[in-house]
């Protein structure tokens, strides 16, 4: 993984908040805002932003991938760090898109917005210099280290983040390396892998009886959590984010 | 809609070889997961050293592959050249026709494997047993390996027990000491009767000539301690410069295949025996096969040519470990093989173009490679080159009307309080077959398209309001 | 086939053609490559020993010992290696029959074969045997238990120490433990085509030294 970023100037910052996040989970969209605000963060939202170009990206249409990440430079100009909710996303832009703009000649441009593109975990304990979280957030909380941050410094940061909080036991559970079987259109062209990879981290995981499934990518937690729901044993999926946020709530550090 | 081969193999597999799969690449992951992690001061930068001396080495191999010949021969090693499958197992045959040899003893090798040589030899009246008790199994049962390193993963003790059983290796026996018992008992008479051993080479290093193997069974040291003529196959890609990288590979490649420091058996062979050394090969050969890997070399794939044999992508692969080897309807299985395999099918890429799909892209693979191969940036530059040749993929949805709506930020935004994007957007956001596909496992959480945006813009308004 | 390496050699060539910048090889510490958490101090024998052990090798300090071993398992029937007769002949008793020549034809008759060494590495618990130094190369492998006579003073601290020292000798090999395999279903079981018992003896300071004798 490419991951090679600029410090983050100052607090200004502009959201990405993920098309999962524009078109189901707006809630996780709102407690990025709460937390980075209560970080003395100014968070500007660019409205005309769609979607980082992962999806035509990993099926292979790099092509219709490229016309969408040339897009998204475009919303997201200027020199503010772009933070995203999603792990996925995030290596998208600083990993992905280089990727497939190596032959282009626009990518340089693609490589700046790469090196100011930060997973939210990993800018609040990386770009803030955050290591410990205020308030109280009591539950036992099953971590799914989200793929798309293996090799970079977002699973660590969130680990460190969760486990610092009041209240909160992260419990280890097995096969903890495997994915989740969530993968984009993965999970909907390989219908019988990617249920059984879920499966199989679903099994694990709720053997530990966790009082929340939490991950820093809502594509895992929509996946596992749209399977546990169907099989009649449904898991309380939260971000990464949300704990932050409710955390700060219960501790009467937000409204 | 259309499915892919992989996931039907998936769906269709037997339990018994699932489970068997499933735990047979588990298990020894804590072991070969802490030998890496935890022996070494700095693991990372040892394996990012080993990827950059074998990238440096492929991006070097027209001034490496003389320099290694002219030690080879000076070594008293005949050095042959293939360019392809064909002329190798010709070479093999020449080879065994000018020494009136009939019998070969084999140490697992996956370049034999690749060209096929054992149906050929048999054709041609030669008898080639593999020694490896696992492709030993295979070899009795007609089958092929499903793993570079374990490759009867799919099999159970029951099972091959019964193939003893039918070969007149013994009376029904599935525990896993007699099998053993057994396949040494036959082989070892094997290995004193054929003339020829044939081998594999893990590296070769330019600077001296010198080949490594490693096996744990010692069966390739039986080869080379029964017959009299050696002969090695080796990919050209198999060479590292000097021979103070030694340490480096082989303390990766234990340790990434079976969570040990080093095999049993490491041997350094240069040449023929010494004079005085009454057991083994007085003659050496080695082949230098290309066969199709000087068009990977001139690929942006060529990395995958770093690729040491280890077998830790495949024991960490979520796909792999559903699907199981044979899915991959390749000799390299798992994820090292959904790029080599490919690669190396020539002009029946599209053949095989359906394996790079095969991968949720979760970098498992990446993560634990001893040689540090980019393996899922290696799968989507082959999803790219499928595209632009356009090879047919079943249940890809197509990204044109996507990318449209995704680069036009007023017909998004007007989809997404509509909730159209449904009908637009790839996996659950897009076609009603996909939509189907995904709610037939799972259920999906509600539409709010649109709610953030309206929030958000009541929340700076207020925010607005307070400075 | 000449024909064949001209035009493997033209691929190469043609291949590399369009890389830029290719790249270099780079320089690192050869102890990136050993084991950082055992210490390697101290008596090689005792750091040799626990690795040895840890990869289910049995070491042996004294061949009263060693003959102790072989006639509680019976193993009274073995190959020794013509140069160690005279030292470790005179502890084997009535009850063993020894030959200092491996007959290829009589492989099972061999219970154990007894070898020299031409060192060991501490960093691995690996013996090191090679063509010039060891006797018979069948004589090493064939029977069940496998004993490797080595000197203190012979045995390397790490794996960068013994490639060091592989001199010109065409066949190098170093052995950690007994032969095994886990190819049926994933159970480890000794003594596949090897040995099912690796021993290293060691010898005592006044043996003469394994040399390399360059031609």
């Amino acid at each position: 993984m490419r991951t090679d970023r600029h410090p983050a100037p100052g607090k200004k910052i502009q959201l990405m908040a993920t098309c999962l996040c524009d078109g189901f989970f707006d809630d996780v969209a709102i407690a990025t805002v709460q937390v980075l605000e209560h970080l003395g963060c100014e968070v500007s939202f660019p409205e005309g932003q769609t979607c980082c170009g992962q999806p035509a990206f990993n099926a292979g249409d790099w092509k219709s991938s490229r016309k969408v990440v040339r897009h998204c430079v475009q919303t997201f100009s200027g020199a503010e760090p772009v933070v995203v909710p999603s792990g996925s996303c995030a290596a998208m832009l600083f990993h992905g898109a280089p990727l497939e703009f190596e032959e282009e000649s626009d990518s340089d441009e693609i490589g700046r917005l790469a090196s100011r593109t930060w997973e939210i975990s990993d800018y609040i304990v990386n770009g803030l210099g955050i290591d410990s979280w205020p308030g109280r957030f009591p539950g036992r909380i099953a971590f799914h280290r989200s793929c798309h941050t293996r090799e970079t410094d977002s699973g660590p940061a969130s680990r460190k983040l969760l486990e610092s909080i009041d209240g909160v036991e992260v419990t280890p559970f097995g096969e903890a390396e495997q994915c989740c079987g969530f993968g984009g259109t993965f999970s909907v062209t390989f219908p019988s892998i990617s249920s059984a990879m879920g499966h199989l981290k679903l099994e694990h995981a709720l053997k530990e009886k966790p009082d929340y499934l939490v991950s820093g990518d809502m594509g895992c937690l929509m996946h596992l959590g749209g399977m546990a729901t169907r099989e009649g044993r449904p898991v309380e999926i939260r971000h990464v984010v949300q704990v932050l946020r409710d955390s700060l709530r219960n501790g009467g550090l937000i409204s | 809609m259309k499915a892919q081969p992989i996931d039907v193999f998936a769906r269709d597999l037997e339990e018994e070889v699932r489970h068997a799969v499933l735990d047979g690449s588990s298990s020894g992951y804590d072991k070969r997961l802490a030998s890496l992690t935890s022996d070494f001061a700095d693991p990372d930068l040892l394996r990012r050293t080993a990827g950059r001396i074998k990238q440096h080495t492929l991006e070097n191999l027209d001034t490496y592959l003389p320099r290694v010949e002219e030690k080879l021969i000076a070594n008293g090693v005949r050095v042959h050249w293939a360019t392809d499958a064909e002329a190798a197992r010709r070479t093999v045959l020449g080879i065994m026709r000018e020494n009136g040899a009939d019998k070969i003893v084999k140490s697992k090798s996956m370049a034999t494997e690749e060209i096929a040589l054992t149906p050929f030899l048999e054709k041609e009246g030669i008898e080639s047993l593999e020694t490896d008790l696992g492709e030993f199994i295979v070899q009795i049962d007609h089958d092929h390996p499903s793993h570079i390193v374990k490759p009867i993963i799919h099999k159970n003790r029951r099972g091959i027990a019964r193939s003893f059983e039918r070969e007149g290796l013994g009376a029904y026996d599935d525990r896993p000491e007699t099998i053993t018992a057994r396949a040494r008992t036959f082989l070892r008479k094997k290995y004193l009767e054929a003339q020829v051993g044939l081998t594999g080479a893990n590296f070769l290093v330019a600077e001296s000539g010198r080949m490594v193997l490693v096996t744990n069974e010692g069966n390739s040291r039986f080869c080379l301690a029964g017959t009299d003529i050696h002969i090695a196959v080796t990919g050209i890609e198999k060479i590292i410069p000097r021979e103070r990288d030694l340490p480096l590979f082989l303390s990766l490649l234990g340790r990434s295949a079976t969570g040990q420091q080093l095999t049993v058996y490491t041997e350094f062979i240069s040449g023929p025996k010494v004079e005085g050394q009454p057991d083994g090969p007085g003659q050496m050969h080695l082949i230098l096969l290309d066969n199709r890997r000087t068009e990977l070399l001139a690929s942006k794939c060529r990395d995958i040519l770093r690729c040491i044999r280890c077998g830790a992508c495949m024991n960490v692969c979520p796909v792999y470990r559903q699907a199981s080897g044979h899915a991959y309807r390749s000799v390299y299985p798992g994820p090292v093989g959904a790029v080599l395999s490919p690669l190396l099918a020539g002009n029946k890429f599209p053949e095989l173009a359906d394996l790079p799909k095969a991968s949720s892209l979760c970098g498992a693979c990446k993560e634990v490679c001893p040689v540090d191969i980019p393996i899922p940036d290696l799968l989507l530059r082959l999803r790219d080159r499928a595209k632009q040749e356009g090879v047919k993929s079943p249940g890809t949805p197509p990204m044109g009307g996507w990318a449209y709506m995704a680069s036009k930020p007023s017909v998004w935004r007007a989809s997404l309080a509509a909730g159209k994007v449904m009908n637009y957007v790839p996996m659950n956001l897009i076609p009603v077959p996909a939509l189907r596909a995904w709610r037939h496992s799972r259920e999906l959480p509600p539409w709010r398209g649109g709610a953030f945006r309206k929030w958000m813009k009541i929340h700076a308004k207020e925010k607005g309001g307070e400075s | 086939m000449s024909g064949d390496r001209e035009t493997i050699l033209k691929r190469v060539r043609d291949s590399l053609a369009g890389i830029e910048d290719r790249t270099p090889y780079p320089e690192y510490d050869e102890s990136l490559a050993v084991t950082a958490i055992r210490s390697l101090d101290g008596d090689l024998w005792e750091r040799f020993s626990e690795r040895f052990v840890a990869v289910n090798g049995l070491p042996i300090t004294s061949p009263e010992e060693l003959v102790e071993y072989l006639k509680s398992f019976e193993h009274t029937t073995g190959y020794i290696d013509p140069d160690l007769q005279t030292i470790l002949a005179p502890y084997f008793g009535s009850g063993f029959t020894i030959e200092d020549r491996f007959d290829r034809d009589r492989l099972d008759d061999y219970r154990f074969g007894i070898t020299r060494a031409r060192g060991a590495i501490a960093e691995t618990g690996s013996i090191v045997v090679t063509d010039r130094g060891t006797s018979s190369r069948l004589g090493a492998l064939a029977p069940w238990v496998h004993v490797a006579c080595v000197r203190r003073d012979e045995i390397f601290r790490d794996t960068p120490a013994a490639v060091a020292h592989m001199e010109d000798d065409p066949n190098v090999i170093w052995i950690t433990g007994p032969s095994k395999t886990a190819d049926v279903e994933g159970i480890m079981i000794e003594g596949v085509h090897g040995p099912g018992v690796q021993i290293c003896l060691l010898l005592p300071d006044d043996v003469r030294k394994v040399q390399p004798t360059d031609a």
